[in-house]
């Protein structure tokens, strides 16, 4: 929307200064000094005009001032590579459920640098009481990965992995209230509605990482077309996973995002609070249990349906990348 | 009603004309209030993906994403945005890009990045 206020060059932008009330009281003043041989009600009535006129000059010289920059295209991040990044890392660790949300959001808070320390101990302490979960997400892919790599895989290894994922999930809340309670007090108001925010598309991310059909707004992002990008795959290899992927992932339970969407409700309205104790949230252990539990049997369907087409080639990259993922750890505060 | 408290009455109503038109004024082109952008596109907000992976910047006692050349916020469950650029808002952007977090390498191209519509920063942004 154009603005009705006078742009400012770039060289007037450098003595510019926002308006302050001092700066319109003082016009205020000016307007009635000049007018005090006119009647008491010319006055008000030029004081008033004074005031509607010049006021939006001072303002509109403070906004032209800060007008943006050309126009850049509106959707360049959701296709850039943060965020395929982050797909892709959704699409690989399910280990903590929501607790793993609430702690990966922590990463981009952008917190002060006096409470930066606080923050980064309570995010260690919750990467630290997912420990079992991501262990046993870890066996599950070195099982996968050994699968790939001799073209067999065990069922009751990868029942069995699986399984662990989601009982050590299970256990994630219950062992993270204390580190829960403490960020939300350390953190401001604002602090918290932007943790709320991030976990909110956290879990957005995940659902469109996680799901079965390609975005058709993004189809270079689907699951499969970034493999096949990965690994050269050609068009046959691809049509035949698709295929095996569908009868595969026909054998793991729908996911129904009720669950967790309720819990995230119940955490997010808890969180933005004056009062919260993680201790009330009672659905989160078998949210957790679910998120992550319905994730690892998903990433064991699809790798499954991956490897029978493999080059030697591809298997042995593929393999690699497995085992890159299972070593991968998210409480790493660097960027990869 | 005597000429003075008329006197008084009218001054006191140019008093508080004077001070709603500054208010009004300073809100429209200067300071900025958060408005619903009606011409906007189902899109024309920060992806999900971008807000998990971005920080924001505290302005207003609220966290604010710039993006697409806007700075956005969230007020009452729906994204809005500054029609202008609060000076605040203005200054931050000057001293670097927003920091990015990365997950995972894609495609050999990783690390922060300058968040989109981003001009004037440096690499590397704050930390």
């Amino acid at each position: 929307m154009e603005s009705p206020c006078p742009r400012r060059t770039p060289s007037a932008e450098q003595d510019y200064r926002p308006p302050t009330w001092h700066m319109v009281a003082t016009d205020m003043r000016g307007a009635r000094m000049k007018i005090l041989g006119i009647s008491t009600l010319s006055k008000i009535g030029m004081v008033v005009m004074a005031l509607v006129g010049a006021v939006p000059t001072v303002g509109c010289g403070g906004g032209a001032a800060n007008a943006p920059p050309s126009a850049t295209p509106a959707h360049a991040a959701d296709v850039d590579d943060v965020a395929a990044g982050l797909m892709e890392h959704h699409r690989h660790h399910h280990h903590g459920g929501v607790t793993l949300i609430i702690a990966l959001s922590l990463d981009t808070l952008g917190v002060s640098p006096e409470q930066r320390a606080a923050v980064e101990k309570i995010r260690s302490a919750l990467h630290a009481r997912m420990a079992p979960a991501l262990n046993a997400e870890q066996e599950l892919t070195a099982v996968l990965a050994d699968g790939v790599a001799v073209g067999k895989f065990d069922p009751a290894r990868v029942v069995a992995a699986i399984a662990q994922v989601s009982t050590a999930a299970a256990g994630v809340h219950a062992a993270s209230t204390e580190a829960l309670n403490e960020l939300h007090a350390t953190l401001t108001p604002p602090e918290r509605a932007a943790l709320v925010d991030k976990v909110e598309a956290h879990w957005s991310v995940w659902q469109k990482a996680n799901a079965e059909e390609s975005d058709p707004a993004n189809p270079e992002r689907d699951r499969l077309a970034m493999l096949a990008t990965d690994l050269g795959l050609t068009q046959e290899q691809v049509d035949r996973i698709r295929a095996s992927l569908h009868t595969k992932l026909k054998a793991v339970p729908q996911f129904d995002p009720k669950e967790v969407d309720a819990h995230l409700r119940a955490f997010g309205d808890a969180f933005r609070g004056n009062k919260f104790d993680a201790k009330t949230l009672g659905a989160a252990n078998s949210a957790n249990a679910h998120l992550a539990g319905w994730g690892a049997a998903q990433l064991a369907s699809f790798i499954e349906a991956v490897s029978p087409v493999l080059t030697p080639d591809q298997r042995t990259e593929y393999v690699q990348k497995l085992r890159e993922h299972a070593l991968h750890n998210s409480s790493d505060g660097e960027n990869p | 009603m005597s000429r003075v408290h008329r006197t008084g009455a009218f001054r006191r109503l140019a008093c508080a004309v004077g001070i709603g038109a500054a208010l009004v004024s300073s809100a429209g082109c200067g300071l900025e209030v958060g408005a619903t952008f009606p011409g906007m596109g189902y899109d024309d907000y920060p992806p999900d993906a971008y807000i998990a992976t971005t920080e924001p910047v505290y302005f207003e006692g609220r966290p604010a994403y710039w993006y697409g050349n806007r700075w956005y916020y969230r007020e009452g469950g729906r994204w809005n945005h500054y029609e202008r650029e609060p000076p605040g808002l203005y200054q931050r952007r000057m001293q670097g890009p927003p920091v990015r977090r990365t997950y995972e390498p894609s495609r050999g191209r990783s690390g922060p990045r300058p968040a989109p519509g981003h001009f004037g920063g440096r690499p590397g942004g704050r930390r």
